[in-house]
C-alpha cells in the first residue's frame, strides 16, 4: 500500500514537471490538437496538417456528428445494430426496430409482427430488397410490407437467438448460439450446420457474412469457419497456439478462438474478438491489438469492412482502418465532445470533434457513400466524410 | 532534468510492480493459478500478448437508470438442469442452495421490505435452449441469475447475459473457459478445473510418484474440457497420459475400454465424469482385478457414488472445491438450515448457490437495482474480494474465476476425508521455475 502511495505520488511529481507519460518516440512526432476554436470538425484544414493527417487521406475521416436517443423518436437508447438501405436507415434496439426515413423516426414492434422487440442485427437482399431481422426470439423477413417471423419451431432456424443475419445473394445466412442456419429463399430450404456436420468446436456461432464465393462463420471457441459455396466444403481457422490466455507469436493466425464477427471486402477478411483484431488475405495474417496499433480496445463486438477500410465497434471507441492508418472516435467522458484520434505507426494526431459520437461502447456501424452511422450503448450517431 | 525524469520514473515503476496488481490476493500468482512450470509455452519462449492479466471494464451506459417506482418483487434469476438432464439431482441442490437464501433474505425484510422472488429456468435443451432463457429472464427483468452447471448452457447462457446486461453468478460450471471469454458479465464463485488439474498433477507425480497414468473420462465437453488441463500439464512435467478412453453418460457396461487400459499396465487411472458412470468404472475396474490407485474428479464427492461403487471407493482421492467438513460456524448453520429445509445433506452445488445468492443480495443491498451497477460492485475486486462464504473465501483472479486453494477428498471407511490441496509453489522437480511470464 505505502508502495502505492509513493510511487503515485512521484508520479504526480512527474506529472507536475510537465512532462508527458508516454514514450518520447510518441510525443516526438505528436502534434498537439487543432486549437479549441474548433466547433465542428468539418471545418479543419487537413491540406496544412503533418504527415500523419496526410496519410490518413487514405481513409475516411467523419464528423459533423448528429446524435439521436429516445428523447429524438428512437425506442430505447440501447442501440444493437444499424444498416443503411437506400434513402433510409433500419436501426436495431432492445425495444424495437427503429427506421430513419424523411428526418422521422418510425418505430416497428412485436404489434408490427417482428418476433421480438430485441433487434440485434439487419440486412438486406439486394436482389429482392427484402428486410432480413435478427432478433432476440427469431428471424423476421419484412417484404412489400409485411413481416414474417421465422423460429425453431416453424422453420429450420437453430436457435431462436438470432446474432446475425446476412444475405448473401439467394441465400440467407444466420449466426445463432445453436449453430449456423442457411436459407435458401428460392427453394425455401434450410440447412443447420453444428459441430456435428461442420469443423466448429461447439454449435455457439456469433458472426457471419459472405464474399469472394465464401461464407465465413464466427464461431465461439472455434475461431472462423470458411465455407466454399461451390464444393460445400468447410474450413475452419483457429489460433495456432491453442491457448486461451496467451497470444504465442504475433501474425501467426486468428489472435484467438472466441471470435465475434467477420467481414469480407476487397478480398481480405477481417476478424473480430475480444482480444484483439485479425485480418487475412488468402496467404497472411495479421493481428491488430490496442498495444500495437491504433485500435481503441481489444474488445471487439463487431466489424463491417467497406472496401478497403474496416470499422471496428470496440467497448471504448470506434476504430476505423486500412491495416495501416488508423482512426478511432473517442467521445469525452463528461461533455458530448470528443476526438477522433490518427494513428500511422508512432505518430498520433488528435482532432477535436463537437460533437462526437453518442458513447464509446459501439455496437454496430454501417458507412456508404459519404455516412456512416453508429449503434451504441446509449444512442446512435451519424458522421459525414469531412474530407 | 532528462536524466531525473527517467530516475524518478524508474523508481515510481518499481514501487508499483511491488504491489499487488489483481487486490486482495493474497500473494502474486500467475493468471489461473497456474504454477510456474505449468504456463504454456515458457520452458522456450514469452508470449507475444499475455491475456487476463487485468479485469476487463464494462464501459457501456446504463449506470444513470433508475429501477420502477411501483415494484412488488425484486426478481432474481436461475438457470439450472431441472428436467431432462442426467445432472438433474445437481441442479436441484443447486436450486435449493438459491432458494434458502432467497427465504433467509426475504425473513430479513428483502430488498427495503421488498421480497426477492426467484424465477426459475430449466437449462437442458437442444440448440442452445439457454440463450432463450435468458432472453426470457430479460423479458421478467430479472436484476442477476444464479446459475448453472453444464458447460454447453453456460457459455450460451453467457454471451447472450453480454446482450442483454445481466450479470450471471456462475456457482457450478467448473470449466475454465467459461470465465476466459473476457466477457464482463459472469463471474464464477467456485473453483475451477484448472485448479483441479494442477492439484491432481502433484498428488499424482509428485507426491505419489507415478509415471504412467491412465485417463478414463465422459465423452461430453465436461469430461473433454475437465481433464484438459491435467493431460497439458502431466505432458508439460514430463509424464504425458498414456491412454485415454472414453465413456458416454448412461453408459453402464465399461469393460471394453478398461481392457485396452489394463493392457498398458498404467501405474494408476484417473476417472472424469459424473458420480453414476464414475462408480460403476470402478467397480469393473476392480472385477478386472486392476489394484491400481484411482484418481478423480470432484464430481464423485457424492452420496450416490459411495453408494453404487460400495467398498470400491476406498482409498479413491479426488478433489473438492471447498471443506464440507470445515469446523466453521456459517457452514454448520448453513447444513443444519438446508438439511431441515430440504430434508437432505448439502452438496457442493447447494453450497456455491447459497454462497453466490448472498453475494448477489449483499451486492443488491449496496448499490441498489440497477444491472451494470450489481455487475459493478461485483465485479470490483474490492467489495467481494475476499468474501466469506460457507464454502470458504472468494479469490477472484483478473477473469473473476474463484481461485482459492482446493481441497483433496479421499475415501477412507466408506467416507470422505477432506485435506487442503497442496501448496502448488515447490521447489522440487515439478514446481522449480521461480519466474515466468506471467508472475506479477
Amino acid at each position: 500500500m505505502l508502495a502505492v502511495v509513493l510511487a503515485g505520488a512521484v508520479l504526480a511529481g512527474l506529472i507536475f514537471l510537465g512532462k508527458p507519460l508516454h514514450s518520447e518516440k510518441v510525443s516526438k512526432n505528436e502534434s498537439k490538437s487543432f486549437s479549441g476554436n474548433y466547433q465542428n470538425s468539418s471545418d479543419i484544414d487537413l491540406r496544412n496538417s503533418s504527415g500523419v493527417i496526410k496519410e490518413a487521406k487514405a481513409i475516411p475521416v467523419y464528423g459533423n456528428w448528429h446524435n439521436f436517443t429516445m428523447k429524438d423518436g428512437l425506442p430505447s437508447d440501447k442501440a444493437y445494430t444499424v444498416r443503411i438501405d437506400g434513402d433510409r436507415v433500419l436501426v436495431g434496439t432492445h425495444d424495437g426496430l427503429a427506421v430513419y426515413e424523411n428526418e422521422k423516426w418510425h418505430t416497428y414492434t412485436t404489434k408490427d409482427g417482428l418476433a421480438h422487440n430485441g433487434v440485434v442485427s439487419i440486412d438486406v437482399n439486394e436482389l429482392t430488397g427484402d428486410v432480413w431481422i435478427g432478433t432476440l426470439g427469431g428471424l423476421t423477413r419484412w417484404s412489400s410490407g409485411k413481416f414474417t417471423t421465422f423460429n425453431q419451431f416453424n422453420s429450420g432456424l437453430p436457435n431462436d437467438l438470432v446474432y446475425c443475419v446476412f444475405c448473401d445473394g439467394k441465400d440467407v445466412w444466420t449466426a445463432t448460439g445453436g449453430g449456423a442456419g442457411h436459407y435458401d429463399t428460392q427453394t425455401g430450404l434450410w440447412e443447420i450446420f453444428t459441430e456435428q456436420n461442420a469443423p466448429m468446436h461447439e454449435p455457439w456461432t456469433y458472426g457471419v457474412s459472405a464474399g469472394g464465393g465464401k461464407v465465413y462463420i464466427a464461431a465461439w471457441g472455434g475461431g472462423m469457419i470458411e465455407y466454399d459455396n461451390t464444393t460445400k466444403r468447410f474450413r475452419d481457422y483457429v489460433d495456432p497456439d491453442g491457448f486461451m490466455e496467451i497470444d504465442l507469436q504475433p501474425d501467426d493466425g486468428i489472435v484467438h478462438d472466441i471470435t465475434t464477427a467477420t467481414s469480407y471486402s476487397d478480398s481480405i477478411i477481417w476478424i473480430s474478438t475480444y482480444f484483439g483484431m485479425s485480418r487475412y488475405d488468402g496467404k497472411n495474417w495479421k493481428g491488430y491489438f490496442k498495444t500495437d496499433s491504433g485500435l481503441a480496445s481489444n474488445f471487439i463486438n463487431f466489424l463491417r469492412a467497406e472496401g478497403r477500410v474496416v470499422f471496428v465497434c470496440c467497448d471504448n471507441g470506434l476504430s476505423s482502418t486500412d491495416g495501416t492508418t488508423w482512426v478511432t472516435y473517442k467521445k469525452d467522458d463528461n461533455s458530448e465532445n470528443g476526438k477522433a484520434i490518427i494513428t500511422n505507426g508512432n505518430e498520433k494526431k488528435e482532432i477535436p470533434l463537437s460533437p462526437s459520437i453518442s458513447h464509446n461502447f459501439i455496437i454496430g456501424v454501417d458507412a456508404k457513400d459519404d455516412v456512416i452511422w453508429v449503434a451504441t450503448s446509449k444512442g446512435v450517431s451519424r458522421g459525414e466524410m469531412i474530407r | 532534468m532528462k536524466i531525473h525524469i527517467r530516475f524518478f520514473s524508474v523508481f515510481a515503476l518499481v514501487f508499483l510492480s511491488m504491489s499487488e496488481l489483481v487486490p486482495g490476493q493474497e500473494k502474486k500468482v500467475n493468471y489461473g493459478n497456474i504454477p510456474d512450470e505449468l504456463v504454456a509455452y515458457d520452458r522456450y519462449q514469452k508470449a507475444y500478448i499475455y491475456h487476463f492479466l487485468e479485469p476487463i471494464q464494462f464501459y457501456g451506459a446504463g449506470r444513470e437508470k433508475l429501477p420502477p417506482a411501483d415494484l412488488k418483487e425484486v426478481r432474481i434469476g436461475f438457470l439450472g438442469p431441472l428436467e431432462g438432464s442426467v445432472i438433474l439431482p445437481l441442479g436441484m441442490q443447486m436450486l435449493q442452495g438459491t432458494m434458502l437464501a432467497i427465504e433467509e433474505a426475504n425473513k430479513k425484510g428483502g430488498y427495503k421490505g421488498i421480497p426477492y422472488k426467484l424465477m426459475i429456468h430449466n437449462d437442458v435443451g437442444l440448440w442452445g435452449a439457454a440463450a432463450n432463457e435468458v432472453v426470457k429472464m430479460d423479458d421478467e427483468k430479472v436484476w442477476a441469475f444464479i446459475g448453472t452447471i453444464d458447460d454447453n448452457n453456460s457459455h450460451v447462457a453467457l454471451r447472450a447475459t453480454l446482450k442483454l446486461e445481466i450479470l450471471n453468478i456462475n456457482t457450478g460450471d467448473p470449466d475454465p473457459t467459461y470465465t476466459e471469454t473476457n466477457i464482463p458479465w459472469g463471474i464464477r464463485n467456485i473453483p475451477d478445473d484448472r485448479q483441479s488439474g494442477y492439484v491432481l498433477v502433484d498428488r499424482i507425480f509428485r507426491q505419489d510418484k507415478h509415471s504412467r497414468i491412465a485417463v478414463m473420462r465422459a465423452n461430453s465437453r465436461y469430461g473433454r474440457v475437465g481433464i484438459l488441463h491435467f493431460n497439458r500439464s502431466a505432458t508439460r512435467v514430463g509424464y504425458p497420459i498414456i491412454i485415454e478412453e472414453r465413456f458416454s453418460d448412461g453408459e453402464t457396461d465399461f469393460k471394453a475400454q478398461l481392457e485396452r487400459i489394463k493392457k498398458t499396465s498404467p501405474d494408476a487411472i484417473v476417472l472424469w465424469g459424473n458420480a453414476k458412470e464414475s462408480a460403476l468404472i470402478l467397480k469393473q475396474i476392480r472385477e478386472l482385478g486392476m489394484n491400481q490407485p484411482v484418481y478423480g474428479s470432484d464430481r464423485m464427492v457424492s452420496p450416490e457414488f459411495l453408494s453404487i461403487a460400495g467398498n470400491s471407493a476406498e482409498g479413491i482421492v479426488t478433489t473438492c472445491q471447498y471443506n464440507p467438513d470445515a469446523n466453521d460456524p456459517k457452514l454448520k448453520a448453513f447444513k443444519t438450515n438446508y438439511l431441515k429445509r430440504f430434508g437432505q445433506e448439502p452438496d457442493v452445488f447447494a453450497a456455491h448457490a447459497y454462497d453466490g445468492t448472498n453475494m448477489l443480495i449483499e451486492a443488491i443491498q449496496k448499490v441498489g437495482l440497477n444491472r451494470v451497477r450489481i455487475r459493478d460492485i461485483l465485479t470490483d475486486m474490492k467489495t467481494f474480494q475476499g468474501y466469506q462464504g460457507v464454502t470458504g473465501k472468494v479469490i477472484f483472479d483478473a477473469t473473476w474465476n474463484n481461485i482459492r486453494p482446493i481441497f483433496m477428498a479421499e475415501v477412507k471407511n466408506g467416507k470422505f476425508n477432506f485435506s487442503p490441496s497442496p501448496s502448488l509453489e515447490k521447489s522440487d522437480m515439478i514446481y522449480k521455475k521461480p519466474k515466468s511470464g506471467y508472475s506479477y
